[in-house]
């Protein structure tokens, strides 16, 4: 009988080794320990084991069951595993995915303005928004422009047949905001669009964009301003940055400055490069946006504050090394493609 | 402006200062520097030189060798490719070491293997003139071996950008004058220039009458006999020259001297060619005048004139007139110096377009009590240069107004803005007074100053605190970090949601774009979603295709489609996010943020997986704008095609309006070479942002399984899906959990199903949150909605 096991054990264990499909285990499997199997039957001679052997032939029953079983469930592991290897095998994986629905692109204003308004949202500063068809009131005689200022002229700015125009600088909101803010600090930042009537050329558009921070409380001092502008740049253009301000002139800010910043153009050496105008809010602003509130939250005895502007259409040019202005408006794919994340 | 700093240094010496170092000075003040212009050679190594002989080179056709005597006794063999010289002529040798303007130094060498030590000079390779196509002949009696910058004066330009609050610094004086302040040099003579040393008299009625003294409050005149009008000297015609003004002849070039000297403008009259006195009075309807640039401009009866008894002989303070102008021939003249206030000069010379040097300057305002000084000046150049004999006193009419005083100086409130700890009162002060400001008084709190006529800018206190800010400059300043707590409101989350849409948009492959809020009247044609129709034209457009605010994103990114198109773009994904304008029944102009998309093309990029991939329909669009934040149902609302669109509906969430789909009509898009059907849509950020209603609610997941049933029927094609949808979404079963449409067909053919019919299959889910449903439940449950469907539309089911 324990030969009989023996003999069984090692046909059985052969016998696998030749088997290659799910089919042929199943069958393998009825035929040694299925109900009618040879190795139930073997076991079924139990009955007829002397006593004293029983323990001994009980034992190798086992053995040789568990040996079958095992083996039956290693080839199965083996021929599955064939199965998963030859599933793949051949795929060149150097080939291109899939594209799917294609990559697309944010348009770079949009992405130097997020960096921008990102950067200033961490800084304490909140958006602020207005009119683009603006009064002139709002857009020069509150920000302390004079009456006959060439901006003004119908030659350089656009006119609504009834008398509105079309903002010349996001400045405006800056007096949107005073005429309605309920308490200082004013911390606001105004990204936007502003129109100039100039023609369209390779450095020129007649709608282009800008961003706009103010900054007003009691004590607001030019140490705030030059903190606060330092930071930003160097948030923006990398911490070792050389930020420098040049005095200037604007109507609505007195000091004025404006502020280059030492960039490394694309393809260029790095060079101070012009790039945005500020100063300290000068008084005749918060003066007039008094007069209309009727109230003395914005006395220009009491608060100062200081603004800043800049272009951000120019900034993108220098930052990409893009030649011509019109590529920003014309939306050509391959343009646009080139800035894909 | 453009500044010689050979006449600066007539004021100041500057001779300690590098040319970097002055355009640092100038920057840092305020004053832009636009560019510096070296002309003429400093260096002593280019020297006049004769041409001994030449010849041919043996190895170049256009070169010539040179054998030519500069002075120092030996023959200097120079290679050259000019052609315009003879032997014995004179041309300034430039030798080695010499550097030429630009930085180029010369050098010893060979020439295609002849030795030339040295180089001759064109007039342009030594900063002194334009091209004439070959060596500089000089004057045959200049000694050989003298340095060319002996005979012409080198000299730096600076054009300079001075801001239109700075009138003052619009002349070399008053550079002069500021640089003395920033460098604390003297100034050589003071301020002789400005201070008037001739008497006056009031005007008689006849000579000089004031009829517009509101433009014009001061003028004065003084008559010069005898004069001989001819060339200027060489020293005069030298100062135009270098900052670019042609010289005419010695009578204009005196007045064109002193504005550019101290800012006053003049103008001399042809005292025979007038007729009668002087008068300054608006123009009459009708007047016109010849003007000295050859024009003849229209005048306008808010035009300040000067006029004699007949007619306008001069647009005040912008450009005198032909007839009575100063020529060879004259030898009386009348001088003119007024004060013209700002705001008439710059009217009329923007109206005219005529924008002179005196302009400018009358525009940003002169100081009027230069005006006497700047005529004394003139006089004594011109008795000077042009003999004669000037009247002993000059005519005076009105007076020069006073346009400075006092200003007080709030020290707290200064030194608060400044917010520089370091800064003493009395350093501030040193500033002021550098800058020819004088004390009258000082406390802690306040200091009162007298301001110089030339600074018409300071007028307040913070005029004065800016004034130090800018000598001193921001570099002491600390950098102060100052943050607070900022509250949020709707326009920071218009902002996120903006964002969300844009990376949402370009996660799904599609490009943003951003056209010109600009667009022709035609263009309005191609809008989306402007109900009212109305479009905000402008009243004074540039150009013909750009004449309105857009109503809509549609035309723009038409544009940019047809601009891809032609670049052979087939597959277009675009969007914008922007603002729209849309005019009001009453007159106002709404602003709208809108969200538009532009889709044609094949879905995906073409790829060995799929070489063609299916062109995208409007379902794809459809689906977009569906999965879009914010939109979480979608209705649908045809409108009237309006011949731009097909497919025209509204986009709907309940009572909210969304915005608009369409097609846009193939007949506009063949006219934009698209190449197959274009789709668009334009969304209403508003109102996206009203469907995005805070975080998410949770709901608790099933528990028991569901079970599906499939439904089939019949019903006319014409009935849309969307009154299928509603039966299902309406229908009272609670156990039915949703609902979804799988399959429509239809058999144009007619052969399966008649044309006018279509087959929708639909699968319904059932569950119950409180048990696992048994089937016969579900099959009773089905048969209600089934009997239900086809009591309320008219279909057929399919058993």
């Amino acid at each position: 009988m324990l030969s009989e096991l023996d003999s069984l054990k090692s046909e059985a264990l052969a016998a696998l080794e030749t088997l290659t499909d799910e089919a042929a285990l199943e069958a393998f499997r009825i035929d040694y320990l299925g109900k009618k199997g040879r190795l139930t039957a073997l076991s079924a001679g139990m009955r007829d084991v002397p006593v004293e052997q029983k323990k001994d032939v009980g034992a190798k029953l086992n053995e040789v069951r568990d040996a079958i079983t095992q083996g039956l469930a290693t080839r199965k592991e083996a021929l599955q595993a064939a199965k998963d290897a030859a599933a793949v095998a051949g795929i060149d994986l150097t080939l291109p995915g899939r594209p799917g629905s294609g990559v697309g692109s944010l348009h770079p204003l949009t992405q130097i303005r997020d960096l921008a308004v990102r950067t200033l949202r961490r800084m304490g500063f909140t958006l602020a928004d207005g009119p683009e068809v603006e009064t002139e009131w709002h857009c020069f005689d509150a920000l302390n422009t004079p009456a006959d200022h060439p901006a003004r002229n119908e030659s350089d700015t656009f006119y609504m047949p009834d008398g509105k125009l079309l903002r010349t600088h996001t400045s405006s909101v800056q007096i949107r905001t005073l005429e309605t803010v309920k308490d200082l600090p004013v911390r606001i930042i105004a990204p936007g669009a502003a129109y100039r009537r100039d023609e369209i050329d390779a450095t020129h558009l007649s709608v282009f964009n800008q961003i706009e921070a103010l900054y007003v409380d009691k004590d607001v001092s030019l140490a705030d301003l030059k903190g606060t502008l330092e930071f930003f740049f160097r948030e923006v253009f990398g911490p070792g940055t050389a930020v420098r301000f040049r005095p200037h002139f604007f109507p609505f800010t007195e000091p004025s400055f404006e502020i280059d910043v030492k960039l490394e153009a694309k393809g260029r050496e790095a060079r101070w490069i012009e790039i945005a105008g500020c100063g300290m809010v000068d008084p005749a602003v918060f003066a007039a946006v008094s007069k209309t509130r009727g109230d003395t939250l914005l006395d220009p005895e009491q608060v100062t504050g200081f603004a800043f502007g800049m272009g951000l259409d120019r900034l993108a040019m220098i930052l990409h090394g893009i030649s011509d202005i019109r590529h920003l408006i014309e939306n050509d794919v391959r343009f646009l493609q080139q800035f894909a994340a | 402006m453009q500044v010689s700093l050979n006449w600066l240094q007539t004021h100041l010496d500057l001779s300690g200062y590098t040319t970097a170092q002055l355009s640092d000075l100038l920057t840092f003040a305020g004053i832009e520097v636009e560019g510096i212009e070296e002309k003429g050679v400093a260096s002593d190594k280019v020297v006049v030189a004769q041409i001994q002989s030449f010849e041919q080179h043996p190895n170049a056709d256009k070169l010539s060798v040179c054998q030519v005597d500069d002075g120092s006794g030996s023959l200097r063999q120079i290679v050259c490719g000019a052609k315009n010289f003879k032997a014995g002529d004179k041309v300034p040798l430039a030798l080695p070491g010499a550097a030429l303007p630009g930085g180029f130094e010369i050098k010893e060498g060979k020439l295609r293997g002849a030795v030339s030590n040295g180089m001759m000079c064109s007039a342009k390779e030594l900063g002194l003139g334009e091209d004439t196509g070959g060596l500089w002949i000089l004057d045959s009696e200049l000694p050989v071996g003298k340095p060319v910058n002996q005979i012409v004066e080198s000299d730096t330009l600076f054009d300079l950008e001075i801001t239109p609050n700075r009138s003052d610094l619009l002349s070399h004086l008053g550079l002069a004058r500021e640089l003395a302040a920033l460098t604390g040099l003297p100034l050589k003579g003071e301020r002789d220039h400005a201070k008037a040393t001739s008497k006056t008299r009031a005007a008689k009625a006849d000579e000089v009458t004031l009829e517009a003294t509101d433009g014009c409050p001061y003028y004065t005149a003084r008559i010069i006999k005898d004069v001989k009008v001819g060339p200027s000297p060489a020293w005069l015609k030298a100062r135009l020259e270098s900052i670019g003004l042609r010289p005419i002849n010695n009578i204009v070039d005196i007045t064109n001297y002193v504005m550019m000297e101290m800012g006053q403008s003049l103008h001399a009259f042809d005292l025979a060619k007038l007729q009668g006195g002087i008068t300054v009075r608006r123009a009459k309807e009708g007047e016109k005048l010849l003007a000295l640039d050859g024009q003849e401009y229209a005048l306008l009866t808010e035009d300040l004139v000067i006029a004699d008894a007949q007619r306008p002989v001069a647009i005040a303070g912008v450009m005198g007139g032909e007839e009575t102008g100063v020529t060879e021939s004259s030898t009386d003249i009348l001088l003119e110096a007024a004060y013209f206030t700002p705001g008439n000069v710059r009217r009329t010379a923007r109206r005219l377009s005529l924008h002179s040097d005196s302009s400018y300057r009358f525009e940003r305002g002169i100081d009027p009590q230069q005006v006497h000084g700047g005529s004394d000046l003139a006089v004594k150049l011109i008795l000077t240069i042009a003999g004669g004999t000037a009247e002993d006193v000059l005519r005076v009419a009105g007076e020069p107004p006073v346009l400075v005083g006092e200003v007080e100086l709030d020290e707290v409130r200064a030194h608060r803005l400044l917010g520089m700890p370091g800064l003493s009162a009395d350093e501030a002060h040193a500033i002021l007074e550098k800058l020819g400001l004088t004390r009258l008084s000082a406390n802690k709190e306040k200091s009162r100053w007298g301001i110089p006529g030339y600074r018409l800018d300071l007028q307040r206190s913070v005029d004065l605190v800016e004034e130090v800010a800018r000598v001193i400059g921001l570099d002491r300043v600390p950098a102060k970090f100052t943050a607070a707590f900022a509250q949020g409101d709707a326009t920071d989350k218009a902002y996120d949601h903006a964002m969300q849409l844009r990376q949402a948009l370009v996660h799904r492959g599609f490009n943003e774009a951003q056209t010109l809020r600009l667009v022709s009247t035609a263009q309005t044609k191609d809008a989306l979603g402007n109900p009212t129709g109305g479009v905000a034209a402008l009243k004074n457009p540039l150009s013909e295709d750009h004449t309105t605010l857009r109503p809509s994103i549609i035309p723009g990114l038409l544009a940019s489609a047809a601009l891809n198109v032609r670049q052979g773009a087939e597959r277009l994904r675009l969007f914008e996010i922007g603002r729209v304008f849309l005019k009001m029944p009453n007159g106002m102009v709404r602003e709208e943020e809108r969200l538009a998309i532009l889709l044609s093309g094949p879905v995906a990029p073409s790829s060995w997986h799929a070489r063609e991939p299916k062109a995208a329909d409007i379902f794809d669009l459809r689906g977009l704008v569906e999965s879009l934040p914010g939109v979480a149902t979608l209705e649908i609302k045809p409108l009237k095609d309006n011949g731009a669109f097909l497919l025209h509906s509204e986009l709907k969430a309940g009572n909210r309006v969304l915005g608009w789909i369409a097609q846009v009509h193939p007949a506009r898009a063949r006219a934009l070479d698209a190449r197959g059907p274009v789709y668009v849509c334009e969304l209403l950020l508003s109102a996206l942002r009203q469907g995005s209603s805070g975080p998410a609610k949770f709901t608790d997941l099933p528990r028991f399984p569901a079970i599906t049933r499939d439904v089939a029927f019949e019903l006319a094609a014409d009935v849309p899906n969307a009154k299928v949808s509603a039966f299902f979404a309406g229908v009272k079963e609670p156990l039915l959990i949703s609902s979804a449409l799988f399959d429509v067909f239809a058999d144009p053919t007619g052969v399966k199903l008649p044309q006018d019919r279509k087959s929708l299959a639909w699968t319904l889910t059932y569950r119950s949150s409180e048990k696992t449903l048994e089937t016969a439940e579900v099959d009773a449950a089905h048969a209600r909605i089934l009997a239900a469907l086809e009591k309320a539309l008219p279909v057929v089911v399919r058993r």
